[in-house]
């Protein structure tokens, strides 16, 4: 009878949490919890809109043809872009009635909706078998569709919205001032890894001695690591005051960078160092054979082979950069962990999220571009 | 080749760091703590000196207190709001009776900064940011509670009572112990709820919602939040609280290149009263306006800026 059994336990959640959970909470201002408002009540007259999830619902039970895949991945756009419309909706019509410092945030019954919906459509995606980089098109146009809601003014009395319109002037320089400290650490870890990853492969004792001192590392606290670099960093200016002028100081860019390129660089170095050791002896020898010399023999053949685990290390670490460098707003360093770290502080559970969801999202969508690449990469060995 | 590796990561490394820089570096630095009262003192600082033809860079909303107060002491910022009280803790003598008053707090902060660490502290606002317990207004009216002495009637009387608190003010001995020494009662174990890490919007949010059945709250004077989650302030008639004003702190050097922050800075401060600061701190947290635009708006009303 069932014929797709992780669409059914997402189809199960989803209605545990469509009856059981709140899709959006009213509140009389942005600091207190609101009284919670099920997704039939929110939907009311627009409650056409929630066909899409009934075919959801059905999908499980279809035979798995590829006609069934096509029409969840339509069903499952369908019904997020739906979410987020009768979400806004209502958020509007409540708005009407109550006085300007009421807020209707998402609930969590929107959440978890919204997760199991996108979850159904990666299913789907993958069931189809099309290549990975028709499903990260498929993704990006979901999310512009809901960003083209946003511009149209269909979201803005969204709780999260709001919070972004009073702070529309300083979060693109956040968004910017994020990637740059990611950027910031990670051309540095890859121009200092991928060498000291050779090494390693090459010689035992290098590996020996770098890979305790990087693992080490890795499981310090973050918030320490950034907090400890402070007190070094500001005696180096006092010391040389020609790195004030660089830009070097006990806070804000400098502590962040340096402890991220501390996290970044195991990633890095493990898996060039395991990239380079999977090449297979036989691939050299014959290289070798053909009468490459040992620099080419590394530039043509080692290399473009190892390339894929390589990426794969790339991936983690950005990944790990990005969610890394939210924390570092606790030391002056900027980003979306400073819109974030405002909320936690000021208790408004919407500016938290307003900081929280754009970095999830850059994880999201680098991870996906660097599986793009692994997945060339491996595709066109050399 | 792996010289070649050595010499591109040295060049990436310069790269990476000199675009981190590029700051100009005549420009006052003018920071603030994380909250909404450092946010919202911060523009009002930028849109002040700005208007006084100082250039300024943002480096608002730096961290929390010890990452901003350790910044300014190492130079890395010029300026930025500081509470009067605060300097018992920086310079470890919360137990010294000057720091109750406002005037000798402001006198001996002022004295130690500027020996210590070359800071200039200007004069303060006439508003008290300090430690305070808030009660649930139902609570309050049905008890008659306005002050700490009824308050303390109160508990001691056999008063149903939760206080959400911090560790901090619960174990400072400026904080809580201090009310309790002063107004003669005591807070057993299970009238307290300890929230790790808590700060005042925690606290106050806890008592609104009576999670875990708290009714009363860790507050500061000037929040914003107390009149719209339905709090009424205890007053402290006995003065058992350090008095937290806030005020401009900057640097002696940065000062005496540009006087001009003095007579910028000093008529502003002095007209942000406990209600004034409560009611723009409120615009922030409770209608979750922009604390750019509350400051210019307010600086306007009152003619500081055209």
């Amino acid at each position: 009878m069932v014929r797709n059994r992780v669409l059914l336990v997402l189809a199960v959640v989803a209605l545990l949490a469509a009856f059981g959970l709140a899709f959006v909470a009213h509140a009389p201002n942005r600091l207190v919890s609101g009284q919670p408002i099920p997704l039939l009540v929110a939907a009311g007259s627009r409650v056409f809109a929630l066909l899409p999830g009934i075919v959801l619902l059905f999908a499980p039970f279809l035979p798995q043809r590829r006609a069934v895949h096509t029409v969840t991945v339509v069903a499952a756009a369908a019904f997020i872009v739906a979410l987020w419309w009768l979400a806004g909706a209502h958020a509007a019509a409540l708005a009407e009635a109550a006085p300007p410092a009421a807020r209707t945030s998402l609930g969590a019954g929107f959440w978890t909706l919204f997760i199991c919906t996108a979850l159904a459509l990666i299913e789907a995606v993958r069931r189809l078998g099309l290549r990975p980089a028709s499903g990260v098109l498929i993704g990006a146009a979901v999310v512009a569709v809901v960003a083209l809601l946003g511009a149209a003014g269909a979201l803005d009395q969204l709780s999260i919205v709001k919070e972004y319109a009073s702070r529309r002037e300083v979060f693109a320089d956040a968004v910017t001032r994020h990637l740059v400290i990611v950027l910031a650490a990670l051309v540095p870890t890859v121009v200092l890894g991928v060498p000291l990853g050779i090494l390693a492969h090459r010689r035992k004792s290098v590996a020996a001695s770098a890979f305790p001192v990087l693992n080490v590392v890795q499981t310090i606290p973050s918030i320490a690591l950034f907090a400890l670099l402070i007190a070094p960093l500001s005696g180096l200016t006092a010391l040389f005051p020609g790195l004030a002028a660089l830009g070097i100081s006990g806070i804000g860019l400098a502590p962040a960078v340096i402890a991220l390129i501390f996290y970044s660089l195991l990633p890095v170095v493990r898996n060039t160092a395991e990239g380079l050791a999977g090449v297979s002896a036989a691939a050299i020898e014959a290289a070798r054979a053909m009468g490459m010399t040992q620099q080419q023999v590394f530039w043509r053949v080692e290399l473009p082979l190892a390339l894929p685990v390589f990426l794969s290390g790339l991936r983690i670490t950005t990944v790990q950069a990005i969610g890394l460098t939210a924390v570092a707003a606790l030391i002056g360093a900027g980003g979306l962990g400073a819109i974030m770290f405002q909320g936690v502080f000021a208790n408004a559970l919407d500016l938290t999220m307003l900081g929280a969801v754009p970095v999830i999202l850059l994880a999201v969508m680098a991870d996906a571009l660097l599986r793009l690449l692994t997945a060339y990469a491996e595709r066109q060995p050399g | 080749m792996l010289k070649g590796f050595t010499r591109a990561a040295v060049v990436a490394i310069a790269l990476s760091v000199a675009a981190s820089g590029a700051f100009a570096q005549d420009a006052v630095r003018v920071g603030s703590k994380i909250d909404t009262e450092g946010a919202l003192l911060g523009h009002m600082i930028i849109q002040l000196l700005e208007s006084k033809g100082v250039k300024t860079a943002n480096k608002l909303q730096l961290g929390p207190t010890k990452i901003v107060r350790s910044a300014i002491v190492a130079g890395e910022i010029d300026l930025y709001p500081e509470y009067t009280g605060n300097g018992a803790f920086f310079f470890s003598i919360d137990t010294d009776p000057a720091w109750k008053s406002g005037k000798s707090g402001y006198e001996k902060v002022k004295t130690l900064d500027a020996e210590q660490n070359k800071l200039v502290w200007l004069q303060p606002a006439p508003a008290n940011n300090t430690w305070a317990i808030a009660v649930r207004k139902d609570v309050a009216t049905a008890n008659k509670l306005s002050t700490m002495e009824d308050f303390a009637k109160w508990v001691a009387g056999g008063g149903k009572v939760k206080v959400a608190a911090s560790a901090e003010f619960v174990e400072s001995p400026a904080a809580l112990p201090s009310f309790e020494k002063t107004y003669g009662f005591r807070l057993a174990q299970d009238q307290v709820l300890v929230l790790a890490g808590g700060n005042t919007a925690a606290t106050e949010r806890a008592a609104a919602e009576q999670t875990s059945g708290v009714n009363a709250a860790m507050a500061y004077g000037t929040d914003g939040a107390l009149a719209a989650l339905g709090l009424v302030v205890m007053s402290d008639p006995k003065g058992a609280q350090i008095v937290y004003q806030p005020a401009p702190l900057v640097r002696a050097s940065v000062l005496d290149k540009h006087p001009a922050i003095k007579d910028a800075l000093e008529p502003v401060f002095a007209s942000l009263d406990l209600s004034t600061l409560q009611t723009l701190n409120a615009k922030i947290a409770v209608e979750g306006q922009d604390a750019k635009q509350v400051a210019a708006a307010y600086l306007k009303e009152k003619g500081f800026l055209k």
